[in-house]
């Protein structure tokens, strides 16, 4: 099918009126999320799992897309009005959006802010549009051995791209994989690391994992400081920015948007590296960076576009081989499996209502966001006087409900407790969970594919050698770790991430 | 007349009305059918239909509650230690009821002992497929084909002492073949990977089979239980070609032990009823599920032979689980 047919039967599905309903309700609440400082659109993610049980898999993954990249709109909101970031990727949004607003132009920043998300939402939809038939093309050549070998590219790349220490990045991933090997051994039936309890023979649940670690752990973590209430000073007077506004901004939006689309796609990628390098690139190419941090449009307009361009490329590995780039995208897989969608290169050939479904709504969701976020940046803006005292206790009792509602087990309940605290842990020790975190999803899948491989070739190893696309993702693998070892490279690697 | 004089006179007219104060005023709260699976599966349907039909005629609300995980030993337990007042009932399976005392060696719950079985629900037929690439068109040809090529062929199942699993090792030591397990989570992905001809040959339920074997990914080669089925009958079972073989999966309904022997009585005639509805008759053939019925004695007397049967397919094929 070409093209023009894919993206017609795509737009098919998203515009149903249930579909559409669902992207409207996605995109909204990841706004919200995305206004309010701590809470974010992992954990967000995390704690709607249970509710995507009764949707339909098209309708759950639009849903949760929409939270993604709507957060990326609200965040800049909350940056530009109250030199707070409301998510981790608008952080640079900070430096110069505010000093914008202090200048009077709120109005300019969050309209370049708007617009360079919706251009960059747009071109990253195309990408993703021609970029994936491409992947479609392998997947039926896809049997347990390349699963094999691709996984552990993807674990791979996640440790050399994760941010913060490499040794640190590779105990999460492996504590990641020996959780998971909790409950029974698909090939024996034997129960392991179960000490005798049966809740825990189908091993520890996903949702209670996943909202544990990032839910519960970023409100534990938000209670250490003294509840502060974002002060609004900035006025909301014109919307439009001048010519002169366009001018100097449709350049860095362009840039930002290919810089954010490529990081996206790269494993550890996403909105917050993108919009971190995007800020770089425009500060060192300007004709005078003295001007940046004191209220230049580049400043706001390149980062916004790359946040939001990475934000949704980062569903590129997801849709087309199932590996998750980021923690976010892990928990997308979680949604996948929860809805009996196996993830794989197999998702475009036997569902591409699905695959064509969620690429064409981010499309209508940025449209929907730029509509409706201009005009409604006042309400916003007031949901940052909800206290913290009411909202929280409300954030941890839905999550409670939710995540017993999976299985009707208390049991599940506690194992949220319990993750929320060892989530704490891996704060105050500087780990970062998202490795972990998939380590947690693709380890059984590795272990179940690299025995089943070796069962169908009888025990003979070099199964992974001789088929080409897994001795391909082997060899790129076997690079990978080259560079995680070579020390030219460490430095270079610890010199980008100074910039966070 | 209320719905539950009704039900009174139905058991009255069924020959069990001879039941004291107790199954008259039974149900007096609602009742909840545990299912140890998620929702959506044919155990699952099955119970549903089940519970609508109950909730009409017992007056009270019949529901379905999901309590998946554990190979169903989470559900099965909770339904062993509930009250034995025949408000907490369960749908157990070939699965919870006789086969994993053979493959567990401690088990939380005694399929016999803390169970009063009600009704013998469904018998599930299931088929055996191979992928088209594969060249056998009968269940003779993929045994010639096997003991041609010994240790070759692979077979797929849903899990390790699954029906499927257990079926195939059945086959294998009756017809003296050799094929290799390669055990799936669920049947999702061991589907898929038949299709994508990763792995040739498996036992599959009849839903997922039907719309494969139309598309031509699939071909049917027979059916598992003794007789052939109505939904497909130009298909031979396995038994026409080995004698003596058959099987199904299997699903019935139990009260806790010591639930008043008058309420099982109610509940066995209701459901009896139930089951030659000809609405369930249509809902259970889409699952390739067939009705059966009888007394709790036919229950217990075909579980008593199923544990014997599995039980020695477990220990001819060294199948065991912890």
């Amino acid at each position: 099918m070409d093209l023009l047919g894919n993206l017609s039967l795509g737009f098919g599905a998203a515009l149903s009126p249930a579909n559409l309903l669902y992207c409207l309700i996605g995109a909204l609440l990841g706004t919200l999320i995305g206004v309010l400082p701590g809470v974010g659109p992992i954990a967000t993610i995390a704690m709607l799992l249970p509710i995507t049980f009764k949707l339909s898999p098209l309708a759950a993954l639009i849903m949760l897309a929409g939270i993604y990249y709507g957060a990326q709109y609200g965040g800049s909101t909350t940056a530009i009005l109250v030199n707070m970031p409301g998510e981790s990727s608008s952080v640079v949004t900070c430096l110069d959006g505010y000093q914008m607003a202090r200048q009077g132009r709120a109005g300019p920043a969050l309209a370049i802010a708007a617009l360079g998300s919706f251009f960059a939402g747009c071109v990253a939809t195309l990408i993703i549009a021609l970029f994936a038939p491409v992947l479609a093309e392998l997947a039926l050549k896809f049997g347990p051995a390349e699963y094999f070998s691709l996984m552990v590219l993807g674990l791979l790349a996640a440790v050399v791209l994760a941010s913060g220490s490499v040794l640190k990045a590779v105990g999460m991933v492996i504590l990641g994989l020996l959780l998971g090997l909790v409950g029974t051994d698909v090939n024996s039936g034997m129960a392991r690391f179960t000490f005798g309890l049966t809740d825990l023979s189908d091993g520890i649940g996903f949702v209670a994992v996943a909202m544990g670690l990032f839910g519960l752990t970023e409100i534990i973590i938000n209670l250490e400081h003294p509840e502060r209430q974002p002060q609004v000073t900035a006025k909301v007077s014109h919307l439009w920015p001048t010519k002169a506004d366009f001018k100097a901004a449709w350049k860095p939006v362009l840039r930002g948007t290919a810089l954010g689309s490529i990081l996206g796609i790269l494993p550890g990628g996403g909105a917050l590296l993108a919009s971190f390098s995007a800020y770089t690139l425009e500060k060192k190419i300007a004709k005078d960076p003295s001007r940046f941090g004191k209220g230049a449009i580049e400043g706001v307009a390149a980062p916004e576009a790359a946040n939001n361009a990475g934000a949704q490329t980062s569903f590129i590995p997801l849709l087309t081989l199932g590996i998750p780039s980021n923690a976010v995208m892990a928990l997308m897989v979680g949604a996948m499996m929860i809805q009996g969608v196996a993830p794989g290169p197999q998702v475009m050939t036997e569902r591409p209502q699905l695959f064509w479904g969620v690429i064409t709504s981010m499309w209508i969701g940025n449209l929907m966001l730029v509509i409706l976020n201009l005009p409604l940046v006042g309400m916003w803006v007031k949901l940052l006087k909800v206290p913290y005292r009411l909202l929280y206790p409300a954030i941890l009792m839905f999550c409670a409900i939710g995540v017993y509602s999976v299985s009707n087990n208390a049991f599940d309940v506690g194992m949220i407790a319990l993750f929320g605290l060892l989530g704490l842990l891996f704060f105050k020790l500087g780990c970062e969970p998202a490795p972990l975190l998939l380590g947690f999803i693709l380890g059984p899948f590795m272990e179940e594919y690299l025995r089943r491989a070796l069962l169908l070739s009888r025990g003979d190893a070099t199964v992974f050698l001789t088929r080409p696309i897994s001795l391909g993702f082997l060899i790129a693998s076997a690079l990978l770790l080259l560079t995680i070892v070579a020390p030219a490279f460490r430095k270079l690697r610890e010199e980008a991430f100074v910039e966070d | 007349m209320t719905p539950r004089m009704l039900a009174a006179l139905i058991a009255l007219v069924l020959g069990l009305g001879a039941a004291p104060a107790l199954a008259q005023t039974y149900p007096t709260k609602p009742v909840r059918i545990i299912v140890p699976y998620p929702p959506g599966g044919g155990n699952d349907i099955v119970a549903r239909a089940l519970g609508q039909k109950l909730t009409e005629s017992l007056g009270q609300n019949v529901l379905v509650e999901n309590k998946p995980g554990g190979g169903t030993l989470i559900g099965a337990e909770a339904a062993a230690k509930a009250p034995p007042d025949g408000h907490t009932l369960f749908v157990g399976t070939i699965a919870t009821m006789a086969i994993n005392p053979s493959l567990y060696k401690e088990m939380p719950y005694h399929p016999v002992k803390d169970f009063a079985p009600i009704i013998h629900l469904v018998n599930y037929h299931m088929i055996l497929v191979a992928h088209p690439d594969l060249p056998v068109k009968s269940v003779a040809e993929l045994i010639a084909h096997a003991k041609a090529n010994p240790g070759k062929l692979s077979y797929a199942s849903f899990g390790s002492g699954s029906t499927p699993h257990l079926g195939t090792e059945l086959l294998k030591t009756m017809t003296g073949i050799d094929m290799v397990h390669i055990p799936y989570k669920g049947g999702a992905p061991a589907i898929a990977d038949l299709v994508g001809g990763q792995v040739p040959v498996m036992f599959i339920d009849t839903p997922p089979a039907l719309t494969h074997i139309k598309a031509g990914k699939m071909r049917a080669l027979a059916v598992s239980p003794a007789q052939r089925t109505a939904l497909m009958p130009d298909l031979p079972t396995v038994g026409e070609t080995v004698p003596g073989f058959g099987f199904t999966s299997w699903a019935g309904l139990y009260a806790t032990a010591g639930t008043p022997a008058e309420v099982v009585a109610k509940l066995n005639g209701e459901i009896n009823r139930i089951l030659k509805l000809p609405d369930i008759h249509e809902q259970l053939s889409k699952l390739g599920a067939d009705p059966v019925g009888g007394t709790p004695k036919n229950l217990a007397e075909w579980m008593a032979a199923e544990t014997v049967k599995w039980a020695k397919v477990v220990k001819d094929s060294g199948a065991k689980l912890d």
